[in-house]
């Protein structure tokens, strides 16, 4: 008990002792207001693809009716609601909620407009944080690199270094790992990418199996290696010198959290 | 939020051989809330209900839906009037991504409001990854057209859960005690409301103080102290019939009363003597055992998750400070160690914190420290914050914030020590307890 609980107590204590004298009987038993109706029962179903049919008024999913009793609604408990793994429950189009992994170099339909998430983002709302990041002159990291690797087939680890540097500062503005979570310290995820010429995502980027991942965390997992595979989707194309696409035509990103507070 | 380090230099220069794929490091990102977007649920049909039209339920459900998103400080709803695509009952489930991605969503809610033959609705929620394309989540949620709030809840904490990995919180309501009147004149009232504060609700009627209510695991029943009869004690309320009933028949004073996570017993603390211990007490046989002695006031007991220990404050060293010992009282040791005095403690339901009042300095604040007292950490600075209860996924903690005029009112605070934001009430108000998920 804090100090101005204690006091409260004292305090209420003396009045009331004060208002016994006062006043009479009566008083004693305290009053009830009305029984509050409790939060109404809420039942979990699946669902199916119901919004195709706009009309029937009966429940196009699969839903049980609900119990309409109103009595004692406190007392059945609704089940928990568990949430439904997404290939548990059969997607509606085309759309896979599991990252298909892009073997081939098969060109995806790209994105419709080249895409600036980040400007976008300024665009809608000027209260997100910016980047700092310096626009990236390519002509100048190609001139250096092309300096550090002249040979056609072995690379100059610096040039690889320059070339994730790179990378990093085009990709990390668009990571926004759960931190927070109970487990993010202890957890990293590489993503594997595969990239145009032209700096575009080929397919769907692949994340492995986070480190840390454990029976008990395994919904934090998947959450946190979404968020990498988010960062690596929204921060496209990269700038990256053309001259030197087989060095960055497929890229393993190691995110870890380690720098995070 | 906070730009934290985006470029981290050099470290670990890549090694690549020809045919390896380049390896990149990327060790900090930015953290920020992720811009997600909650389109007004489609009308299932164009049926009426009592609570409204599915059209309006599906507008409002919408509303309660980004308002629970935007209250946890990870999503940041976008305004609608940002979209560029509407979303009718053929786009619930084929969604215009690339509209989407052109307004920067990152995350996607679609749903529809259907109302059902028996005057009841079915709330269905789909939740996508906008920029990888897909569904990630989906659930119906049938209830009465009253419950449309509570459907809404469910399909926030959905959505919530598949993107942080967590478990959810919205669909959870706070217990607390609403206060009006002059200081010398107090009245004190218990008082229920969604966590959103919806659905407000006074408990007892005002005529006795009440102190400290605290939600049984199960949450149909509260226990806290009242005056009642000029007698400080601890009580039981009953939710759905609106019972109270005095917990045993003890002669000293008992207060600061708190359930254990299987909802069999109490601890509370009793006053005998001159003297203040924590006793437990079995609901059902009523057996009572004492689990500390000696001088001093032991008192604010709360168990850990697994039930095994409870942690407490006790003045037994000079000044109120923070204390754990086995669940049989066995153990006893001090874990809080930092400026000022500690009290209040709560443990979290996750198990991995400890939050507490921290007074010092003419000043109270909200604190978290490990269960063994590490990693201290003060999450708020106040005139006068106090009372933490943690919520149901032990991530966002509510606590009272009174200042110099004598006002007080609930206010709640992330983890991180972000996103501190005030919850509205009717009156004044303090001592909050957050319920468990509702069942």
């Amino acid at each position: 008990m804090t100090p101005s609980e204690r006091l409260s107590i004292a305090g209420a204590a003396t009045a009331h002792i004060v208002l016994l004298a006062a006043l009479s009987l009566a008083w004693q038993n305290q009053k009830m207001l009305a029984a509050p109706t409790d939060a109404v029962p809420v039942e979990i179903v699946d669902i199916s693809d119901a919004p195709r049919t706009p009309e029937p008024p009966k429940p196009s999913m699969e839903a049980a009716p609900q119990d309409t009793a109103a009595a004692a609604p406190e007392a059945e408990a609704a089940p928990e609601p568990e949430p439904v793994k997404a290939d548990a429950v059969p997607p509606p189009e085309p759309t896979k909620p599991s990252p298909p992994k892009p073997k081939a170099a098969t060109p995806t339909k790209a994105p419709p407009s080249p895409l600036d998430t980040s400007t976008l983002a300024s665009l809608i709302d000027k209260s997100l944080p910016k980047a700092t990041k310096k626009p990236l002159d390519t002509s100048k990291l190609a001139k250096e690199l092309n300096a550090a690797a002249p040979a056609r087939a072995t690379v100059d680890p610096r040039a690889a270094a320059t070339l994730a540097q790179a990378i990093r500062a085009q990709v990390a503005p668009c990571w926004n790992p759960p931190v927070g979570g109970r487990d993010v310290r202890r957890m990293t995820v590489i993503v594997t990418v595969n990239y145009s010429r032209d700096g575009r995502v080929i397919g769907m980027p692949q994340a492995g199996t986070p480190t840390g991942m454990t029976a008990t965390n395994a919904d934090y997992a998947r959450a946190f290696a979404e968020t990498a595979r988010r960062a690596v989707l929204r921060c496209q194309p990269l700038k990256l010198p053309a001259e030197l696409y087989d060095l960055w035509g497929s890229v393993e990103i190691n995110f870890d959290p380690e720098e995070m507070t | 939020m906070r730009l934290i380090l985006l470029v981290t230099g050099l470290a670990a220069a890549p090694v690549l051989a020809q045919s390896a794929p380049l390896r990149v490091d990327i060790n900090a990102g930015l953290m920020q809330p992720m811009p997600i977007a909650v389109p007004s649920f489609a009308p299932g049909n164009g049926a009426s209900t009592e609570a409204g039209t599915t059209t309006a339920l599906g507008e409002r459900a919408a509303q309660v839906i980004a308002g629970d998103l935007r209250s946890s400080g990870l999503f940041k709803p976008i305004d609608p009037a940002a979209y560029t695509t509407s979303v009718g009952i053929d786009d619930v489930l084929k969604p215009d991504f690339p509209a989407w991605r052109t307004i920067a969503a990152q995350a996607l809610v679609t749903g529809t409001v259907t109302a059902n033959p028996d005057g009841g609705i079915t709330l269905a929620c789909y939740a996508y990854d906008v920029f990888a394309g897909a569904e990630i989540a989906r659930q119906g949620f049938v209830t009465t057209a009253a419950g449309w709030r509570r459907a809404a809840h469910k399909c926030a904490d959905l959505v919530y859960s598949r993107l942080t990995g967590e478990s959810g919180y919205f669909d959870s309501r706070i217990v607390y005690v609403s206060e009006t009147g002059a200081r010398t004149r107090r009245i004190k009232r218990l008082a229920i409301m969604d966590q959103d504060g919806a659905g407000h609700r006074f408990l007892t009627s005002g005529q006795n103080l009440v102190l400290t209510p605290r939600f049984a695991p199960g949450q149909q029943t509260i226990t806290y102290m009242s005056f009642e009869n000029n007698r400080p004690r601890v009580w039981l309320y009953t939710l759905g019939s609106g019972r109270q009933e005095a917990v045993g028949a003890f002669t000293g004073m008992t207060f600061a009363p708190r359930f254990s996570p299987d909802g069999q017993n109490l601890v509370f603390s009793m006053a005998v003597g001159g003297n203040t211990d924590i006793y437990r007490f079995n609901i059902a046989t009523r057996a009572t055992s004492r689990l500390t002695s000696g001088p001093g006031i032991d008192t604010s007991p709360s168990y850990s998750p697994d039930g095994a220990k409870i942690v407490f404050e006790s003045d037994r060293g000079g000044s109120q400070q923070v204390y754990v010992m086995n669940a049989d009282g066995t153990g006893q040791q001090r874990i809080s160690f930092g400026e000022g005095r500690s009290a209040s403690p709560v443990w979290s339901p996750r198990g991995d914190y400890i939050a507490f009042t921290r007074i010092g300095g003419g000043r109270f604040g909200i604190g978290v420290m490990r269960p063994d007292g590490s990693g201290e950490r003060l999450l708020t600075n106040g005139y006068q914050d106090e009372g933490p209860s943690w919520s149901p996924n032990g991530r966002v903690i509510l606590f009272a914030r009174g200042d110099r005029s004598g006002q007080s009112g609930l206010w709640s605070v992330d983890i991180s020590g972000l996103n501190e934001r005030r919850i509205a009430t009717p009156l004044d108000a303090s001592d909050p307890a957050w319920s468990p998920l509702l069942p």
